[in-house]
C-alpha cells in the first residue's frame, strides 16, 4: 500500500518496529491470533499511548461540549438559529476524519492541536442536538408556571429547563465520548500519538496481538466512561427513578 | 422557628383588582383580544371570568401578572398599577394556578411549594415550615412532601399547585381553568375544598373557566364575556340566573338556568310544609283528625319518636287500629338536612321516587317536609326572581 496512511503510520510507528524481534516469542505458535507471552512482556508499552489517548479525548470532548452547549443556549434564545446550526454541525460531522486531519495540517500543523480541533468538531453535532432536544422537551406548562410565579428568563433556564434537560444532554455526551475514544485512534496519522500508535503498523497485518490489546484498551475506556456518565445522570436526576403513582 | 409563621400571617391578605380600559392588541391581529375592559374585583372575593373560548378571558387574566403585556389602559392591584412594577417581582406577589398544573418534575413537593419563597430569599427553615403548613392546609399527608410530582395523583398534584400559589401569601390569585383537567368526581371535591379554603384565607381570586356551572358554583361575582373581552354582564350568580342582561347571557347561562338556581339555595332557605306528626301509642283518631284538617299540606302522617326524630310514614293500614303502631308501614325514604343544597335535595326526591321528604335540623329533629311541589312553585314564583338573600346564603362548600 502506497497510501499516505501507511506512510504516516510508518513515520510515527518508527520505534514500534524496533520491537518486532520480541514477536519471536510467539514464532512457535505462529498462526495464533493472540500471543499471551508477548502481551505479558510488553504491556508497559501501552501506558504512555493510553494516557495520551485519554488526554486527547477529554480535552476534545470538553472543548466540544463548551462550544456546542454555548451554541445550544444561543439557539434556544434565538429560535430561528436552530435549523441552520443543526445543519452546520451536521456538515462538520460528515467530513471524513482523515480528510479533515489533512485539510487542517497546513493551518495547524501535525500534532495534538489539530487532533483536538477535529475531534471536538465531531462532538458538536450530537451534543448540540441533544441539548436543544432536552430544552425543547421541557413541558411548556412547567415554563408557563415558572414564568407566572416570577422566575426570570435566566432562572427558568438554569433552575428549570437545564435540570430537566440533563438526561438528554448526558445521553449526547455519552455518544460523543464513546465515538471520540474510537475516532481518536486515527490521530496517529497526524503525529498526535494515542492508542492508534499500537494499531496502525505494517507488521500488524501478520501480528494482530498488539492490535487486539490496543482495541481492548479503547473498548474498555469507552465502556468505563459510558458507565461513569450513566452514573452521573442517575445521580443528578433522582426524580426520573421514582415510580409513578 | 415561630418567627416564620407569624411573618407569613402578618402580611396583608388581599387586594382589590381594577381593570381600567385595559386593552390587548396582538400584532397582526385585526380586532383587539381584549378591548377596553373595565371591571373591579373587590378584595377577598372570587371573580369568575367566564365565556366561550376565544373571548379573551385568559388574556384578561394574564394581564394582571403581565404574562400578557398590556397594550393600553391599566390594571391596578390595590392602588398600584401593575405597569409600574418589574414583571418578575410583581408575579411573586400573585398566586398563579394553571390547568396543566406545571409542577416542577425535578423538585420534591416541598420544594415545589417553596418555589416562590425561595425566589424571595426566605431562609431554608422558614420555607420548610411554610411548605409543611400548606400541605396541612390542603389536606395532604406531610409524608408526601419528599415525593416527586410524578408520584402523586392528578388531584393531589392540583392541590399542590394551589398550595404553591399560596406559599408567599399573595395578594391576588389567578386561576386559569384550574380544575379543567380533573375528572368530574375529583373536580367537584377540589372545588369544594377550594371554597372551604377560600372561606378561611379570603384571597382576591380571578378564576377563568368556560364552564358556567363551575362559574356559578365558585364565583362571588361572575363576568360573562364575549369576543374582545367584552363584559356582557357582571353580577352575582343569583342575579345572573334570575335576570340575564341580554340574549347572549341567557344563551350562555343555558335553558336550565331555573334548575341552576337551585344550586344556590339550601333546603332551609325555603318555607317547608308541616307534616301531621304521630307518636307511638297515640290514638289513631287524633291522627285522623289532623289529617282531615282543611289546611293540611301533607296528606300523610309522619311517625316520630319522643325526640321528634322521624321514623316512617304511616299508611291507612297503620291507622286501622286504635293506637299508632311501633313500626310504620311505609319506609321513611330520603331524609334531608336543612343545610343540603336544594339541587341535591331535588335529586334525592326524584331518585327516591318520593313526593315528600322529611327535613331534619342539626339535632336530627323534624323541621318540616320538602316536596317537589314546593320546589316547582318556588321556581315559578316572582318572589324567586327578586330574592336577594339566596345569593348571600349560597353554599360555600
Amino acid at each position: 500500500m502506497g497510501s499516505p496512511l501507511v506512510l504516516a503510520a510508518g513515520e510515527v510507528g518508527g520505534d514500534f518496529f524496533r520491537e518486532r524481534d520480541v514477536g519471536d516469542l510467539c514464532q512457535a505458535q505462529s498462526g495464533h491470533l493472540f500471543c499471551w507471552d508477548w502481551a505479558k512482556e510488553n504491556l508497559d508499552r501501552y501506558g504512555t499511548p493510553t494516557v495520551q489517548h485519554l488526554e486527547i479525548v477529554l480535552i476534545s470532548v470538553l472543548v466540544g461540549f463548551v462550544v456546542a452547549f454555548a451554541l445550544a443556549l444561543i439557539a434556544h434564545r434565538t429560535r430561528w438559529l436552530q435549523p441552520p446550526l443543526l445543519t452546520a454541525t451536521g456538515l462538520l460531522y460528515t467530513i471524513p476524519s482523515i480528510a479533515f486531519f489533512f485539510l487542517l495540517i497546513p493551518l495547524t500543523g501535525f500534532g495534538r492541536d489539530t487532533a483536538i480541533i477535529v475531534l471536538a468538531a465531531y462532538t458538536l453535532q450530537i451534543i448540540y442536538r441533544n441539548t436543544i432536544l432536552g430544552l425543547n422537551n421541557v413541558p411548556s406548562s412547567v415554563k408557563d408556571a415558572a414564568r407566572g410565579m416570577g422566575f426570570t428568563d435566566r432562572q427558568i433556564l438554569w433552575k428549570v429547563e437545564l435540570p430537566l434537560a440533563i438526561p438528554e444532554i448526558i445521553a449526547g455526551l455519552r455518544v460523543a465520548v464513546v465515538s471520540t475514544i474510537a475516532i481518536a485512534t486515527l490521530v496517529v496519522f497526524i503525529n498526535a500519538g494515542g492508542l492508534g500508535t499500537q494499531i496502525y503498523g505494517e507488521g500488524n497485518l501478520t501480528f494482530p496481538t498488539t492490535v487486539i490489546i490496543a482495541m481492548a484498551i479503547v473498548m474498555g475506556m469507552a465502556l468505563l466512561f459510558d458507565l461513569v456518565l450513566l452514573t452521573v445522570q442517575r445521580l443528578t436526576t433522582p426524580w426520573r427513578r421514582v415510580r409513578q403513582a | 422557628m415561630p418567627s416564620g409563621e407569624s411573618d407569613a400571617q402578618s402580611q396583608p391578605g388581599a387586594s382589590s383588582v381594577r381593570y381600567e380600559e385595559t386593552t390587548k392588541r396582538y400584532p397582526g391581529a385585526g380586532a383587539p383580544a381584549v378591548d377596553k375592559l373595565t371591571l373591579e374585583v373587590p378584595a377577598g372575593e372570587i371573580c369568575v371570568l367566564v365565556g366561550p373560548s376565544g373571548c379573551g378571558k385568559t388574556t384578561a387574566m394574564r394581564m394582571v401578572n403581565r404574562t400578557v403585556e398590556i397594550t393600553s389602559g391599566d390594571v391596578l392591584i390595590g392602588e398600584h398599577s401593575v405597569r409600574d412594577r418589574e414583571p418578575a417581582q410583581l408575579r411573586r406577589e400573585i398566586g398563579y394556578v394553571i390547568q396543566q398544573i406545571g409542577l416542577f418534575p425535578h423538585r420534591t413537593i416541598t420544594e415545589n411549594i417553596g418555589a416562590v419563597p425561595q425566589l424571595l430569599g426566605w431562609d431554608k427553615g422558614r420555607i420548610r415550615q411554610r411548605s409543611a403548613e400548606l400541605l396541612e392546609l390542603i389536606g395532604l399527608d406531610p409524608e408526601l412532601g419528599d415525593r416527586y410530582p410524578a408520584q402523586l395523583s392528578g388531584g393531589q398534584q392540583q392541590r399542590v399547585g394551589v398550595a404553591r400559589a399560596l406559599a408567599a401569601d399573595p395578594l391576588v390569585m389567578l386561576m386559569d381553568e384550574p380544575f379543567g383537567a380533573i375528572d368530574p368526581i375529583n373536580r367537584e371535591r377540589l372545588q369544594n375544598e377550594f371554597l372551604r379554603l377560600q372561606a378561611e384565607i379570603r384571597k382576591t381570586v380571578l378564576f377563568v373557566t368556560h364552564d358556567i356551572d363551575e362559574a356559578i358554583k365558585m364565583g362571588d361575582r361572575i363576568a360573562v364575556m364575549r369576543e374582545g373581552g367584552r363584559v356582557e354582564q357582571y353580577a352575582t350568580p343569583a342575579e345572573l340566573l334570575m335576570a340575564p342582561a341580554n340574549e347572549f347571557v341567557e344563551d350562555f347561562v343555558g335553558a336550565d338556568r331555573a334548575l341552576k338556581r337551585l344550586a344556590l339555595m339550601r333546603v332551609g332557605d325555603i318555607n317547608l310544609w308541616e307534616a301531621p306528626l304521630a307518636h307511638v301509642g297515640q290514638a289513631t283518631a287524633e291522627v285522623r283528625t289532623k289529617l282531615a284538617a282543611p289546611d293540611v299540606e301533607v296528606p300523610y302522617a309522619l311517625l316520630v319518636d319522643s325526640e321528634r326524630r322521624p321514623l316512617g310514614w304511616l299508611t291507612e293500614r297503620d291507622l286501622a287500629g286504635d293506637t299508632v303502631p311501633r313500626q310504620a308501614d311505609s319506609p321513611l325514604g330520603p331524609v334531608l338536612e336543612q343545610d343540603d343544597v336544594m339541587r341535591d335535595a331535588l335529586a334525592d326526591l326524584l331518585q327516591g321516587e318520593s313526593q315528600y321528604a322529611p327535613v331534619i335540623d342539626h339535632q336530627g329533629r323534624i323541621a318540616g317536609v320538602l316536596s317537589v311541589e314546593i320546589i316547582s312553585e318556588f321556581l315559578a314564583s316572582p318572589e324567586a326572581k327578586t330574592d336577594e338573600h339566596t345569593a348571600a346564603e349560597r353554599p360555600h362548600g
